[in-house]
């Protein structure tokens, strides 16, 4: 069933493709195929393969867990919050947060999370900015703070 | 001799002292992100590479360090293999199979020691094997013009769906949304915006770095989450046992066997050490059959067998990345998107253009497969330490290093969503049974296929025909359809055996 779902999907894709592949405005070209060919032929390709898919589908044999799909929800959430706060609220908050609750999901007790998290983000913030040399955020939003 | 200079030039280049440096910690980090239960060699170079590239490492440098986490990691997946029947990738589910067993008969440092010995020859046996044919296939590869490339990418990945994952639609669907993504962005050829919906950070292309990290390194996170146990998996003990000279006698045979194997399949482009590991194994346990065999309850040669040609395998499949610019396997089409970032194209010319990268890094690996020895002896129980981290502490690491990796690259926050997205899209992906590789694999070779494509017809003023034209691309046109039928002609002779013998057991 889930392979029909994602088959659909990349029929629709595959349309779009064409639709917008014949939408764009080629002022000049040099060469016989242009830009337009090759993303057509693509999604002609993709397109069979889809519906083939759709005709042959595989048995769905994943079955997640009310459980399973909180924790996996859980994960995108906390994914979405740090790729969210990594540049306003720097590294070593972001990292501090999400890292400790990754911790907690996976196990640790609170208190031992929250220690872990703040050692972490504070040894890899000076490991990578002052070793590595990397770009790290320090946080916009604390700019006018401090 | 010409190939004594080639090395020389390269040892060179791997024994100044930042080279010796890198080559020593991309194996010890590769060792370590192997032993890692879960965590591949794939895994191991998604996470490093915008690292690599954060740190403004020349290009030889970079891929040195790369490479070495690469065949570490190929080391390193044996001890969670072994010791707690985790293997750390698809490349080392065979060494499962008589490997734990060894260990649960408490012979557990026996087995290690053994398939340290297995890897390194294996590697060492496939590095002289590339020494030899690399340049001769470069030089090979100069006369190839853009259909000879248009045919060449259209064998890899006939052999890619034919051969890798669960079937060959889904492959085809993995390689197309790749090629997809390759389109995205403006147009070489013509200056068009191509597929961007408006958003300038598509406008140079969808970012391969992004791509890379988010569905491999981001999905395993969902992976992880989703299997999570507390980590409860009893580590065996490593034991007394040491690897003696009658059992390495013992499998002499056997690792020559599988070390040939195991470079040739990793050579042929799209097919990695998963393959090669698993015919090393099946082809061992055919020869063995008449004799007292134990496979699968500990038997030494079905643990040497796989190892040497895993290893192998993960330096056969640079042959064709460094002289064809093809990779042989999803590990190496992330070591070339790296190459390309330093705006080097692999290819036949790589060898005479750049010899310091080329054979800089084949001689490195001679360096860095000897260190691998070292550090798989005597040290270990280091690395056996490993296995009993907690997930707890593993997660939040692998998750801030994707993110600094990253984020390091544009400063700019749209890239970790999009990287969180294609996390998502990837964790599906792998969860409806298609493998990654072949989306890394087509978005890699995107822009080549539709440039030597675009270039060919070109030259022919839009005749299709100039795709079948001269004696090397009527041999490549033959490969592809051979790649098309033998794995099932294989498969319908092996079933006729099968059920010859099912027929004789009646009778």
């Amino acid at each position: 069933m889930y392979d029909r779902i994602l088959a659909g999907i990349l029929l629709v894709l595959s349309g779009l493709i064409v639709w917008s592949a014949l939408q764009f405005d080629v002022p000049f070209q040099y060469e016989p195929l242009g830009p337009k060919a090759f993303p057509i032929i693509l999604s002609i390709l993709l397109s069979i393969v889809s519906v083939w898919l759709i005709i042959k589908p595989d048995a769905n044999n994943w079955h997640p867990t009310a459980d399973i799909m909180k924790k996996l929800f859980a994960g995108l959430v906390l994914m979405v919050v740090y790729a969210a706060l990594f540049k306003g609220a720097g590294f070593i908050l972001a990292t501090f947060i999400v890292g400790g609750a990754f911790s907690w999901l996976f196990g640790e007790t609170p208190k031992r999370a929250a220690l872990f998290a703040l050692v972490m983000s504070v040894i890899s913030y000076f490991l990578l900015t002052s070793l590595l040399q990397l770009n790290v955020p320090s946080g916009t939003w604390w700019a006018g703070v401090f | 001799m010409d190939v004594f200079n080639h090395l020389a030039t390269g040892f060179g280049v791997a024994f100044l002292p930042l080279n010796l440096l890198l080559v020593l910690l991309g194996c010890f980090i590769g060792t370590l992100i192997g032993s890692l239960p879960g965590i591949g060699p794939i895994n191991g170079v998604a996470i490093l590479l915008p690292l690599a590239y954060a740190l403004g490492l020349p290009p030889e440098s970079a891929l040195i360090l790369l490479a070495g986490v690469y065949y570490g990691a190929e080391y390193g997946g044996r001890i969670s293999s072994i010791l707690l029947n985790v293997p750390g990738d698809a490349g080392a589910i065979m060494t499962t199979l008589d490997g734990y067993p060894l260990s649960r008969k408490g012979e557990g440092g026996r087995a290690l020691a053994l398939s340290a010995i297995s890897s390194f020859t294996g590697s060492m046996g496939a590095l002289l094997l590339m020494v030899v044919c690399a340049p001769v296939l470069s030089q090979f590869a100069v006369k190839f013009g853009p259909s000879e490339y248009v045919w060449l990418m259209i064998f890899a990945f006939t052999c890619l769906a034919t051969m890798v994952g669960s079937r060959p639609v889904k492959t085809l669907v993995g390689v197309l949304i790749g090629l997809v993504l390759a389109t995205v962005g403006v147009d070489s050829g013509s200056g068009v915006l191509r597929f961007t919906m408006g958003i300038p950070n598509f406008f140079d292309g969808v970012d391969f770095l992004v791509v890379v990290i988010g569905m491999f390194a981001i999905s395993e996170i969902f992976v992880l989450l989703e299997s999570w146990a507390r980590n409860d998996l009893g580590v065996s003990p490593l034991g007394k046992s040491f690897v003696t000279v009658a059992d390495l006698l013992a499998v002499k045979w056997v690792v020559f066997r599988s070390t040939i194997m195991g470079f040739l399949i990793g050579v042929l482009p799209g097919t990695g050490a998963s393959i090669a590991s698993a015919v090393a194994y099946g082809t061992e346990k055919r020869f063995a059959e008449d004799e007292n065999e134990h496979f699968g309850e500990g038997d030494i040669r079905g643990l040497a067998a796989p190892e040497a040609a895993n290893n192998a395998s993960a330096v056969g499949a640079m042959v064709p990345m460094l002289t064809l610019g093809i990779p042989g396997s999803g590990t190496t089409a992330i070591l070339l998107g790296a190459l390309m970032m330093f705006n080097i194209t692999p290819g036949p010319l790589l060898f005479e253009q750049r010899p310091d990268i080329a054979w800089g890094l084949i001689a490195s690996m001679f360096v860095g497969n000897i260190a691998l020895l070292v550090m798989n002896l005597p040290m270990i129980g280091i690395f056996v330490r490993l296995l009993s981290i907690r997930q707890a502490y593993l997660v939040p690491v692998i998750a801030m290093l994707t993110f600094v990796g990253i984020y390091s690259i544009h400063g700019d926050s749209f890239d970790l969503f999009f990287m969180v997205l294609l996390g998502v899209v990837g964790f599906l992906l792998r969860k409806l049974h298609f493998s990654l590789a072949p989306v890394i694999l087509g978005l890699v070779l995107g822009e080549v296929l539709e440039v030597n494509l675009r270039r060919a017809l070109s030259i022919s003023g839009g005749d299709w025909s100039i795709l079948l034209d001269g004696p090397i691309t009527y041999v490549m046109a033959a490969a592809t359809v051979v790649a098309v039928i033998a794995p099932s002609l294989m498969r319908s002779i092996k079933m006729r055996k099968l059920l010859a013998k099912a027929n004789e057991v009646e009778d």
